[in-house]
């Protein structure tokens, strides 16, 4: 039943509308017309901006640290989703096999995922401390390692603390959405496999990967789209540190923004991020199509 | 067969699956007992999975030094946040499931594409406004701020629970006298609790994991929460882990105690959300 007056409907649905406009929609496109403005602390209350046009963005995209945050962005949002989805993966399979404790187990892992970036970046910068963490301490241990590692401090590592620290927290995610996908799949059809004398790797290469495909490019490219936006981890752990060698394109807007107060800049870089993310965001919501959310 | 083999060797996966999870969880733990550890016994050579003698020390010397108030901040903050997001999202989700709305589909779209976009993108337009309204550095600028992940996720995720609540129901709830709005209330709300539930914790969580709202927006350090002061508090503390270890085991405590009592309904939902 629908019903047919649709006052009550849109009564419903305004206040809803009326404040993500206002803290949303307005500042996206107010963060537009700030790129193109010279915009600084000076005349941030004052009407007096001046229209500098596409300069902010000729000026990063000729900009050796921008260029280098936009490679770092990409570099650890790569190696994060490929380590996160490959252990989600494999984990995803574990617990589908059939035995008491699966759920259960796998349900409890996702308390990391829900653990403040905050609170994640403290713990795992005690953990990768070269004087006391036990990420150096086990490895040396086990003999891996010959000397502690400083990875948040050594321009060659810190990046990978960061990846180390943010697969730690996106494993469940990735495992949670696969095996929602690995359930829904036939059990008949993995049966029929078995009976026809499949072994294990025939059937995860004939069968589970391409039946499982569209749900596992929905993983990574939401895995991408979270990852992409990183922040919090890299402003707590490292802000961009050292030399720059941790720099990301949402530390860097930040940096413009808050610590140079050149709004405008700021405003051009998070953009940049922006129509990044759209992008990937558009392949998503064309994959995703039948869903029901966006019929 | 193979089938037969498994469920043979189950207690041999069910113990695997315990070791995996324990590994997993094992920071988690870390931080929690390193919080009660001396100063002395987190830097020695050989580090301890249990401390000798537990100390509340980081506990108790920190509650003086604003913990505690940077505790309630933070449940200020992520309750008045929790509590907007409900009452606007529920009513929001219900009408998009339920009544012929022009331009639901563009609605729909743009809070998906929200919980896509980089809080830096908001930041700082939200910082002229919120300097315009007055309202920087106060509580509402960061409750506001964070309501809006919170928003968008619930009402993606509740419309497809009022979507498949049977209609029925609602007729049903017309015909004994209840207008729409009382049917909503009293017949609708009821039978999708279960999300609601999952709403209400995940847009609690959301408030109270945010870093970023609160350091831009408040300058003075008595309104901010528990992540701004565990922010602060690696500069202030440095090597001091136990100190920094007790910020961090107060900031998970509500956290898990949220988790363990949702698990069922979070998991399910957790998925569901953010597949949609």
């Amino acid at each position: 039943m629908r019903f047919k007056g649709n006052t009550i409907g849109y009564l419903f649905i305004l206040p809803a509308v009326a404040v993500m406009a206002t803290l949303v929609g307005y500042p996206i496109v107010y963060n537009i017309i700030l790129s193109f403005q010279d915009v600084t602390l000076m005349n941030l209350g004052s009407g007096a901006k001046s229209f500098i046009g596409l300069d902010h963005y000729k000026q990063i995209f000729s900009d050796e640290l921008f260029m280098k945050a936009l490679w770092q962005t990409v570099y650890y949002s790569v190696a994060s989703i490929i380590l996160q989805f490959v252990i989600g993966f494999a984990l995803a399979l574990f617990f589908s096999l059939n035995f008491k404790l699966a759920s259960y187990l796998r349900g409890l892992m996702m308390v990391t995922w829900l653990v403040p970036l905050t609170v994640a970046a403290l713990l795992f910068q005690f953990m990768l401390s070269p004087s006391v963490g036990v990420l150096n301490y086990l490895p040396m241990e086990l003999g891996i390692l010959s000397e502690p590692i400083a990875w948040l401090s050594d321009t060659n590592y810190a990046l990978w603390g960061l990846i180390l620290t943010n697969v730690w927290i996106g494993i469940p995610f990735n495992m949670l959405l696969i095996a929602t996908g690995i359930n829904s799949l036939l059990k008949e059809v993995f049966e029929s496999a078995q009976i026809d004398g499949a072994n294990w790797f025939q059937r995860f290469v004939k069968i589970t990967l391409p039946m499982l495909r569209p749900v596992l490019l929905i993983v990574l490219m939401l895995g991408m789209i979270y990852t992409f936006k990183v922040f919090d981890l890299v402003f707590v752990m490292t802000n961009g540190g050292p030399a720059n060698s941790t720099e990301v394109l949402s530390t860097l807007s930040y940096r413009y923004s808050f610590d140079h107060f050149n709004f405008g800049l700021g405003a051009s870089v998070a953009n940049v991020l922006f129509l990044i993310l759209l992008v990937i965001a558009f392949f998503y919501i064309k994959m995703t199509r039948d869903d029901e959310v966006i019929e | 067969m193979i089938r037969k083999s498994i469920k043979h060797n189950g207690w041999l996966l069910n113990i695997i699956g315990l070791i995996i999870v324990i590994i997993y969880l094992s920071p988690i733990y870390w931080m929690i007992i390193t919080s009660f550890k001396s100063q002395s016994e987190i830097f020695q050579a050989v580090p301890t999975l249990i401390p000798k003698d537990f100390q509340f020390n980081s506990y108790i010397d920190q509650f003086g030094s604003g913990l505690g108030q940077m505790t309630l901040n933070s449940f200020i903050i992520a309750i008045s946040s929790m509590i907007i997001v409900i009452i606007v999202s529920i009513p929001a989700a219900y009408a998009l499931a339920r009544f012929r709305v022009k331009g639901a589909k563009l609605i729909l779209l743009f809070f998906l594409i929200t919980q896509m976009m980089p809080t830096t993108v908001s930041l700082a337009p939200l910082f002229i406004l919120f300097k315009n309204l007055g309202i920087l550095n106060t509580y509402i600028a960061p409750i506001l701020a964070t309501s809006t992940g919170g928003i968008a996720f619930s009402i993606l995720l509740l419309r497809p629970y009022f979507l498949s609540a049977p209609k029925a129901l609602e007729e049903a709830a017309l015909l004994d006298g209840c207008n729409r709005f009382t049917a909503f209330i009293r017949v609708m709300i009821p039978v999708v609790m279960p999300g609601i539930l999952v709403c209400a914790a995940i847009s609690f969580l959301f408030a109270w994991g945010d870093l970023i709202s609160s350091l831009t927006f408040i300058r003075d350090q008595e309104l901010w929460p528990l992540t701004a002061g565990i922010y602060n508090a690696i500069g202030r503390y440095g090597t001091e882990y136990n100190y920094l270890m007790a910020f961090g085991t107060i900031a998970v405590i509500p956290v898990i105690i949220l988790f363990v009592a949702l698990q069922k309904y979070l998991v399910k939902g957790l998925a569901a959300g953010s597949v949609k």
